[in-house]
Order: C-alpha cells, then sequence, then structure tokens
C-alpha cells in the first residue's frame, strides 16, 4: 500500500471523527431534552442528477475537479451533481457546539471516498457573535456555501462563470461572526483566516494566508452583499514547465517570472443582491478576481430569476465572464537555433493550454423547480453557451477533435432533497 | 425610520400568492402571535416577527433575548402562518433552513405538537414567542399580531 499524503490523513481523522459523532448520535437518541448532556442532530441532503452536453470531443464537468462529465465519457452522466451528505451537529453547552459534514460525490481521483466538507467548533459568546476553529466552506460569492445544498438552490447549479472564478472553496483556521441589528435591517459580518489544499484531476493548488470578509445587510426581502478574498496561491505541479522556460534566458526567465503560480497572490471582490418577497425572486452578483501568474484579470456577473406557480418554479438567467489574457506568443521561435525551437513551442502550447482554461463566454439559462413533494425537489434546466474565441470553456477531458471556441448546449435534470 | 410603503406593500404580495395557488386551502381559524403574559414586550411588527422565526434575528427590539416556538412541521397551522406572515411556501422555509442547517450556522426553532403545549412553553419562558389560533387565546397569553 502506497503511503498516503498527509492531506489525506487529516482528512482521514476528520471524517473519523464525523463517524464517530454519528454513531454518538445513534446511541443517545437524535434529540435529547437535558441541557446538560451533549445532544447530537443528525441531518443530510442529496441530489440525484443526470446531465447531457453537445459537445462530444470534451467533458462538461461543471468544475475543474471533477474528471468526468458529460459529452465525451458520457451521454448522460449521473457524475456531475450527484452527491451525497451526511451532517452531524453537536451542542455540547448552551455556546458550545460542532458541527461535521461529510460528502460522497465524483472526487478529483474519480473515487467516491466520502470528504469532510465541514468540520468545526463553534463558540457562541452572545446571541450575534460567534468564532469559529476548523473546517469551513468559504461564503465569497452569495451561494458559496450552500452551492452543493440542491435542494435550497432555485436552479440546478451556481452560475459556472462566477463560482468558477477563484480556485479555492473551503478554509482551514479561524472565522468569526457578528450580527448587529440596524433599526430595521440586520448587519452580518464574516471574516475567516485559514489554508486550502485543493485537489484537482491533474495538480494541487494550495491557498496560504487565505483571509475573507463578508459583508451582508438584510432588510425585509432584500439582500445586499459585498466580499473580499485573498490568498497565496502556489499550484507546484506547473513549476517543470516555468524551470524549463528559464533555460531560454532572459525572454523565457522574464515569462516564468510572470507567469509562475509559486506564492502569487490572488485577489477577490464581490457583490451580490437578491430580492424575494416570496412570489417571486431576483438576485444577480458580479465578481471580479486579480491574479498574478497565470490567473490574470478576470471578472463574471449573472443576473436572474423566477416566479412561483404555487409548486412549479419556473426561472431563467443570463450569465457572462470575460478574462485578460487567453493566450501568450511565448518564447520567439524565429531567434532560436533549430534543435531548440521543437523543445520551446512545446512549452509555448504547455503555457497557452494553461491560459486557455479562463473562461470567456456567455450562458442562457432557463429551468423550472417543482417542488412535487415534501424535502424534494425536481429541476429540468437548459443552458446555451456561446464560447468565446481560444478558450475551452472550462471543459475537461479535451479528445484531438475539438476546438476551442464555439457554442454548448447542456440539457440537467436533477431531483433535490434534505432528511 | 420606517416609511409607511413597506405596509401595503405585503398585503399586496399576499394577494398575489393567495392568487398563485399558495394558500394551504383550508378556511383555517385566524393565526395570531402570542408571548407569554409576562412577558415585557407589547407590540412587533410583521417583519419582526418574521425575522425571529426565519433566524435573522436573536432579540426583541427592547433587547431582551428572543426565542421562536414553532407547530411542527406539516402542520396546516404552521403553513398557514409561514404563508400569511413570511409569504413564504413550506419549501420555501424548508430551503430557508436547510442553507442555515448545513452550513453550520443554526438550528430551526423548537418544534411543539399543539396549541396546550405551545401555552405551557410560553408560560414557562417569558423570552418564547410562538402563534396559535385566534379561538385558542386565553389569559395566559398575550396576542401581539393577527394576521
Amino acid at each position: 500500500m502506497r503511503p498516503l499524503p498527509p492531506f489525506m490523513h487529516s482528512s482521514i481523522a476528520a471524517l473519523a471523527l464525523g463517524l464517530g459523532l454519528v454513531a454518538c448520535a445513534t446511541a443517545t437518541g437524535a434529540r435529547a431534552d437535558s441541557s446538560a448532556s451533549p445532544q447530537f442532530l443528525f441531518s443530510g441532503f442529496g441530489t440525484f442528477g443526470v446531465v447531457h452536453s453537445s459537445e462530444r470531443n470534451a467533458d462538461f464537468t461543471y468544475t475543474a475537479v471533477k474528471p468526468r462529465g458529460a459529452g465525451f465519457s458520457r451521454n448522460w452522466s449521473p457524475e456531475i451533481d450527484s452527491l451525497i451528505a451526511a451532517q452531524v451537529s453537536a451542542s455540547f453547552t448552551p455556546g458550545l457546539s460542532a458541527v461535521v459534514q461529510v460528502i460522497a460525490e465524483q472526487n478529483y481521483d474519480h473515487t467516491y471516498r466520502p470528504h469532510v466538507e465541514w468540520a468545526n467548533v463553534k463558540y457562541q459568546f452572545t446571541p450575534d457573535f460567534s468564532v469559529r476553529a476548523g473546517r469551513i466552506v468559504l461564503p465569497i460569492f452569495m451561494a458559496a456555501d450552500t452551492r452543493k445544498i440542491g435542494y435550497a438552490n432555485p436552479w440546478v447549479r451556481q452560475p459556472v462563470e462566477v463560482y468558477s472564478l477563484a480556485p479555492i472553496s473551503t478554509s482551514d483556521g479561524l472565522d468569526a461572526s457578528y450580527r448587529l441589528q440596524l433599526g430595521a435591517a440586520t448587519n452580518s459580518l464574516q471574516a475567516s483566516i485559514g489554508r486550502e489544499d485543493k485537489r484537482f484531476p491533474s495538480a494541487t493548488a494550495k491557498a496560504r494566508a487565505l483571509l475573507t470578509v463578508v459583508n451582508t445587510i438584510e432588510h425585509g426581502y432584500a439582500t445586499l452583499r459585498v466580499s473580499y478574498a485573498r490568498a497565496r496561491i502556489t499550484i507546484s505541479d506547473f513549476d517543470p514547465l516555468f524551470d524549463a522556460f528559464r533555460q531560454f534566458g532572459p525572454e523565457g526567465t522574464a515569462l516564468a517570472d510572470k507567469y509562475n503560480v509559486n506564492a502569487r497572490l490572488m485577489s477577490l471582490i464581490g457583490v451580490g443582491a437578491g430580492f424575494d418577497p416570496g412570489p417571486w425572486f431576483v438576485l444577480g452578483e458580479w465578481s471580479r478576481v486579480d491574479g498574478q501568474s497565470i490567473f490574470g484579470r478576470k471578472s463574471a456577473w449573472y443576473v436572474g430569476g423566477g416566479y412561483r406557480f404555487g409548486k412549479l418554479t419556473p426561472y431563467a438567467a443570463y450569465a457572462a465572464a470575460k478574462a485578460d489574457n487567453l493566450s501568450d506568443p511565448g518564447l520567439a521561435l524565429s531567434t532560436l537555433p533549430p534543435h531548440l525551437a521543437g523543445p520551446a513551442n512545446g512549452l509555448n502550447a504547455g503555457l497557452n493550454e494553461l491560459l486557455g482554461v479562463k473562461l470567456v463566454q456567455d450562458t442562457f439559462t432557463v429551468g423550472a423547480r417543482w417542488d412535487f413533494v415534501r424535502n424534494a425537489a425536481l429541476k429540468v434546466q437548459f443552458e446555451h453557451t456561446r464560447i468565446g474565441a481560444g478558450s475551452t470553456g472550462g471543459l475537461g477531458n479535451l479528445q484531438p477533435g475539438f476546438r476551442p471556441g464555439g457554442s454548448l448546449n447542456v440539457i440537467s435534470a436533477t431531483i433535490d432533497f434534505v432528511f | 425610520m420606517r416609511a409607511a410603503a413597506p405596509i401595503t406593500q405585503p398585503r399586496l404580495s399576499i394577494a398575489l400568492g393567495l392568487l398563485l395557488g399558495l394558500s394551504v386551502g383550508s378556511a383555517a381559524a385566524e393565526v395570531v402571535v402570542v408571548v407569554s403574559k409576562n412577558s415585557p414586550v407589547t407590540a412587533l411588527t410583521r417583519e419582526q416577527v418574521v425575522d425571529i422565526f426565519l433566524g435573522k434575528a436573536s432579540r426583541f427590539p427592547d433587547g431582551t433575548r428572543a426565542v421562536p416556538i414553532d407547530h411542527l412541521e406539516g402542520s396546516a397551522l404552521r403553513d398557514e402562518f409561514y404563508l400569511k406572515f413570511a409569504v413564504r411556501s413550506p419549501a420555501q422555509v424548508k430551503a430557508h433552513w436547510s442553507k442555515i442547517i448545513f452550513t453550520g450556522r443554526g438550528q430551526p426553532p423548537q418544534e411543539i405538537a399543539n396549541a396546550g403545549d405551545m401555552k405551557k412553553v410560553l408560560a414557562e419562558n417569558p423570552n418564547a414567542i410562538g402563534y396559535i389560533e385566534q379561538n385558542l387565546v386565553d389569559a395566559s397569553v398575550k396576542v401581539l399580531l393577527a394576521q
């Protein structure tokens, strides 16, 4: 058996803690009455969904974390949206509580091994001020920390244009929340500091000095929020490429210095707003990422809404993303001797493959949600995406026949549930 | 600070909601929001009641702790309460709490089975706030708001 990388040890330890809590909860009974003894609550959610994509030479995966999707790997893929999550919340004293949430879904290595999504201990100093230590999902976008709870979301999945802007999603560290009543409005301020190691199929992104600040104002049916995040990002899997560039003198060194991903600063700002008076809703977000390295500057926004006809909620949304530089001429081949031009051409191609991953596209979405029973909803959704020239549209498993740009149609059907 | 306009708007939304079939369909008794007769709280707006029951506010306007008490999920009275006061269907309320529970931010209010249990909990805890059918109001409770 191969030795496990360190991050898996911590993951397994957290999972063991979670399973231990589940066992305790089962033994204690779901709802204990005495406030003196710890109380455990078990709950969960999940989605079963299938997705079809019109692009047969690549996979629509929604997130770069998932190696398989719809299009090339499968005509209809259940591997994009399907997941099951179990959570145990424990309350030890009136102020002290803990939560562990484990999710089984397609992982970066195409296994379905459950991973720990949330695991933290919270101390509630007052009803309006709390501090948590452990793993949290970062609320850098309006629905970033609830994106996997299909039942809680109006559409099948959050618009990829905005939600794929940042390569980070969780933070292992500390976070604090403070809520303040301002007349009829509620203001919530949340700040966190931590770190994350995020695994992708062919790389690991390490975020250090990961800092986020989110402020949300709610007044009646209206919500307005602003968010800021920054981190030092390292993807050492790209080092060999940039080390090779450095063999090509000052020109290659300049390219490596510009694009390397070694403790490079990335910052994000976001603004979101929503209005939900009951029978209908609208919401929208705009966000911009300024990254040194291959990430560059990119921004995206969306606006969407729906109308509730009793248990049926048809909805529509529009999203758009743009990015700075999708390509770079790289090393000038004409000045190189023939025996170096070949390798240099290969390096340029490698660099441009990384740059072309950024989204430059827009998507029209229409769909409907049907709350057919209590605790479960059926959603059907159609998306049409126009991919900008030179962009691979975030698609994975690119096959020889694939051409960047063009358009994409995606059809999804999901059943979301909570328990 | 609060203008007059927001008072009419919810009524319009409620009317829209009813037109669109959000109603639970039965001509249920009128729901009233109640606290213990010993509670210092004398009046709340619809928005304040909704914020307390949806977990957005943890205190009454005077700063004392507010403890919402809910009826069991699936009860007609509960569906009526959220429809009339928050203009939210049972699925919308469920989705709202799903976001809070599965981000570790909190748990929904304690649930009781009937108006008798509600009055018992209110009598024991002056911070508690609940709702019952209007025809079950007696001297043990104080009505803060009718629909």
